[in-house]
């Protein structure tokens, strides 16, 4: 039995398919401006493959403009598999060892894991036209792409904290919590990185880039900070007065949220916003190669940037004007944006010693 | 089980002559011997090919796909020394036997209310305090985080009156108490179950010489359907050890882990998913279960033979509450089930139909309908909705028709292969959802001749068949059980085969017993939730997995409104079951 794809990528395969009827094999479709010449040979082996497979972490509801504008105008059909970080992870490698590989490409917000990924030779070298389009950090060795910036930041309640009582650097947070033990107890709120792969590269990366990073987790512990696997999660106990703040979150969800939930704010240390990225990679043995090539190329393209940016991804190329691109998204936390490189340093707490001490002494900064 | 099914007239047979009699043994020839060793031979493989599996897995010291894979005792050694894996037994050894106290007491008590007294609205209170059960622990514990949750709108109302909230959710004792609740359904199917066949004659004696309903209760009743009650909390032991919804939404946060959060946690704590951990953990889960199982099959023998003793046909008089009593034994149902199924539905209807809430926030200005048009514009939660309703009709309709021929099977059949599927039931009860999940998609990935089932709803299927298994086959054997004994006997004496005799009498018998466990697994399948989670793709969505998934990024909108639809639908399967009279009970 085939695999069953969505109905309205089935519609939009459908409609595509007539159109290319009804315009006939002679208009092929043209390469996109500044791409290879033999660029449209691509497409029509994509076309030939019919459809792509994507395995990701992201909820189908912030990619669906994406898939729409990617059915629409190649007709090549979408199965996508929202399994979670882990989920895509554990199904690669296992369908890899069974010689069953079905996942063409793998866009996950685990900068380590998909780094594993290509590490341990699960990803094939594909150097995307788009890729001079993109900051440095943003390819890796041409296996792994950066499709967002995403910042990670602070949410509060705003019945509880106004803008101006928030601290503004790094430094000042841990003052802030140190100072504000009263109000603060038990409704501090932060990422659990033993349960959330988001929230352990959150949490470690800090502690990569930042040599008081153990002073905030202590000062969190010092207020009996609850641990949480979700920004979603986090959210709602956020808005409802349960806590007052949450730490380390994924500020590009928070940007959006605050535009419609009440008592909700977003706020960014003006000296110091790391953002996070989801990484896109095409699979060794993926089934239907071209057609994974031609997703990641319309994932990066400015046109691909855009759908994303307005589904509330940040756009990772400075050209693009729809939603935040990765310089607007800098102006807007203040200045102090510094994406995760895509390179073997997210790999340092994959050791398992290392991490193993990490969780300890993050156990014990956070009393227990 | 309604008494009048049970075999008439066996009055005072000893327990010796009784086992004589009805355990009756057909004769060896033509006992459909072969069917039933093929029957529960491929049961066996279906159930200890995952179970074998997860085995296998927790003495290597990697994947067991991964060419670093070596044979040893690692993942043992890192568990048994792990202070959080202790901690984590010790919790849920705390938690299980706490739900057991709460919930076989009162769901003891509810059944001596329902069955043995004239307690008013009995029919529709038989329906309404199984609804708990009906429910999955995930939706339930999301539902009570918004109505008791501390600024839930109840806990906020109540803090208004009184100034403060005098309840915490997310504490143990806040977890044991709601587990506990939702639990007493399953502790009064089987007490309940037991009480109707008992005579009433002790209970009227005691009545007349004076002594009060309660003295009744306690000095009449109770140590009649020990044997029950027994059963009752040692399944309920069971469950207890492998909740998952409740500690997940309302332990972790303040970190409260059970083992089957712990295993969970195995999934992120090294990077990596360590399986050979969580292999080990769901190894020391069966453990735990293998003599509680045990357990449970001495108790059942027992119980069955009890129940024999008394088969005295319809008439059980009820003793009558009087009006204080009507109104103490209402009251407490009532606020049970306010409790139970007022407040975690209640709050997920409001969670559906807002954007936030809490503290400060008019759930009036927040009133939305886009949580459910995002269903419409997001094809996997749709598809998730349309597969979930397609497998618990159809799938629960090709269970039924599996789970009737593994009951014949193993009906009236004794020896060792019926031992075999006593332990085969329990097994798959014993193991997380997620690791059985995760099992199964191994299965399909690496047995060649099923992967091309792997990425559609027939792996899902399997797996779901596998899980509910126990559930359902029970069911099953309850209605087969009412078949009474001498029917199938006179058949096979005038010379008709087991197979004839199945055909034409006990199928058409328990016909519409079937109709009713139709609806109840397509309930179980609506519920489920961990163990799609590894094996749903693009297209086989399901609505429980669905919401596990979405949890990972906190997609609370999507997750209310797939709660509330989830348990619309459920509600329409609880309709059609009493419908098509359903006996709810085994």
């Amino acid at each position: 039995m085939s695999r069953h794809v969505s109905g309205r990528s089935a519609a939009f395969a459908v409609t595509s398919a007539f159109l290319a009827t009804l315009a006939g094999p002679v208009f092929a479709q043209e390469a996109p401006a500044g791409y290879p010449a033999d660029y449209a040979a691509l497409i029509e082996a994509a076309k030939q493959e019919g459809t792509v497979s994507i395995y990701t972490s992201t909820d189908a509801a912030q990619s669906q403009r994406l898939q729409d504008a990617f059915v629409a105008k190649y007709g090549i059909k979408i199965a996508y598999n929202d399994l979670g970080t882990n989920g895509a992870y554990n199904q690669v490698i296992s369908e890899a060892a069974a010689s069953q590989t079905t996942a063409d490409v793998v866009w996950s917000s685990a900068m380590d894991l998909q780094m594993t990924l290509v590490q341990d030779g699960y990803a094939a070298e594909y150097a995307s036209p788009e890729a001079g389009n993109l900051p440095d950090w943003a390819d890796y060795k041409n296996m792994l792409y950066a499709t967002t910036v995403e910042p990670i930041g602070v949410i509060y309640n705003t019945k509880a904290l106004s803008e101006d009582q928030l601290p503004k650097t790094y430094a000042d947070m841990i003052a802030f919590l140190k100072d504000n033990k009263a109000e603060l107890q038990g409704k501090v709120a932060t990422f659990d990185p033993e349960k959330s792969g988001s929230g352990f590269l959150h949490h470690s990366n800090d502690a990569r880039e930042r040599s008081d990073f153990w002073d905030l987790a202590k000062a969190m512990g010092e207020n009996n900070a609850k641990i949480y696997s979700s920004s979603g999660g986090m959210k709602e106990t956020v808005v409802s007065g349960e806590n007052v703040i949450a730490i380390n979150i994924i500020g590009s969800y928070a940007l959006d949220w605050v535009k419609e939930s009440p008592n909700l704010g977003v706020h960014f240390s003006t000296d110091y916003t790391p953002a996070f990225s989801r990484l896109a990679l095409i699979t060794k043995d993926a089934p239907h190669p071209n057609a994974a090539k031609l997703f990641v190329d319309f994932m990066l393209s400015a046109e691909g940037q855009s759908h994303l940016a307005e589904g509330g991804l940040p756009s990772v190329r400075g050209d693009v004007t729809a939603g935040l691109n990765i310089e607007t998204l800098n102006e807007r936390v203040g200045g102090g944006l510094k994406p995760i490189a895509v390179d073997e340093g997210v790999l340092e707490y994959m050791e398992q010693m290392k991490r193993v001490e990490f969780l300890n002494e993050w156990k014990a900064a956070l009393g227990r | 089980m309604s008494t009048h099914t049970h075999a008439p007239a066996a009055v005072a047979l000893t327990k010796a002559t009784a086992e004589k009699k009805y355990p009756a043994r057909m004769p060896r020839h033509g006992n459909a011997g072969a069917y039933r060793i093929i029957v529960i031979g491929l049961l066996a493989i279906a159930v200890l090919a995952p179970v074998g599996l997860i085995i296998y897995q927790s003495f290597l010291t990697a994947a067991f796909f991964s060419p670093r894979a070596q044979f040893g005792f690692d993942a043992y050694r890192y568990v048994f020394t792990d202070r959080t894996f202790y901690q984590a037994l010790g919790t849920t050894t705390i938690f299980a036997f706490g739900m057991v106290a709460i919930a076989v007491p009162l769901g003891g008590l509810l059944a001596f209310l329902i069955t043995r007294t004239d307690i008013k609205g009995r029919r529709l209170l038989e329906v309404l305090v199984l609804v708990p059960m009906f429910i999955s622990s995930i939706v339930l514990a999301f539902g009570y985080t918004v109505s008791v949750g501390p600024t839930g709108f109840v806990s906020l109302f109540v803090r208004d009156l009184i100034g403060i909230v005098p309840w915490n959710i997310y504490s143990l004792p806040g977890m044991i108490l709601i587990a506990g609740l939702s639990h007493v359904p399953h502790v009064y199917l089987y007490v309940s179950a037991a009480m109707r066949n008992l005579p009433s004659d002790l209970e009227e004696a005691a009545r007349t010489t004076g002594a009060s309903i309660w003295q009744v209760s306690r000095d009449v009743t109770l140590p009649m359907v020990l044997p029950a009650l027994i059963f009752a909390a040692a399944l309920n032991l069971l469950l207890g050890f492998e909740t998952f919804g409740i500690p997940l939404v309302l332990g972790d946060p303040n970190g409260i882990m059970v083992l089957t959060t712990y295993i969970y946690k195995l999934t992120t704590l090294f990077g990596t998913p360590t399986y050979q951990l969580m292999a080990v953990v769901a190894v020391v889960l069966v453990l735990i279960t293998l003599p509680l199982v045990w357990m449970q099959r001495r108790l059942l023998r027992n119980a069955r033979k009890y129940a024999a003793l008394g088969g005295k046909g319809s008439r059980v008089a009820t003793l009558k509450l009087g009006g204080s009593g009507q109104l103490i034994a209402l009251s407490i149902i009532g606020f049970w089930l306010f409790v139970s199924v007022v407040l975690p539905i209640g709050g997920i209807t409001v969670r559906a139909f807002v954007d936030a809430w809490g503290e400060g926030v008019n759930l009036l200005d927040q009133l939305t309908l886009m949580n459910f048009s995002r269903m419409f514009e997001v094809p996997s939660l749709y598809n998730g909705i349309v597969n979930t309703i397609i497998l618990s009709v159809v799938g629960g309709a090709v269970a039924v028709a599996i789970y009737l021929a593994v009951g014949l099977a193993g009906h009236r059949n004794w020896g060792l292969s019926n031992t075999v599927l006593d332990y085969i039931i329990l097994l798959p009860r014993a193991l997380p959802g997620l690791v059985v999940g995760l099992a199964f998609f191994w299965v399909f990935l690496f047995v060649p001749l099923l992967t091309p089932l792997r990425p559609t709803l027939v792996s899902l299927f399997v797996a779901y068949l596998v899980v509910g298994l126990s559930y359902g086959l029970r069911l099953l054997q309850g209605t087969l059980i009412q078949v009474a004994p001498e029917l199938e006997e006179s058949a096979r004496t005038t010379g008709a085969t087991i197979g004839r005799t199945w055909k034409d009498i006990v199928i058409p018998i328990v016909r519409p017993g079937l109709a009713g466990a139709w609806a109840l697994i397509m309930i179980i399948f609506l519920r489920e939730y961990a163990t799609g989670v590894y094996l749903m793709g693009a297209g086989t969505e399901v609505i429980g997995s669905l919401m596990v998934s979405l949890l990972q990024t906190g997609a609370m909108n999507t997750i209310a409104a797939l709660s509330l639809i989830s348990i619309v639908l459920t509600g329409a399967g609880l309709a059609l079951a009493l419908r098509l009279g359903a006996k709810i009970h085994d």
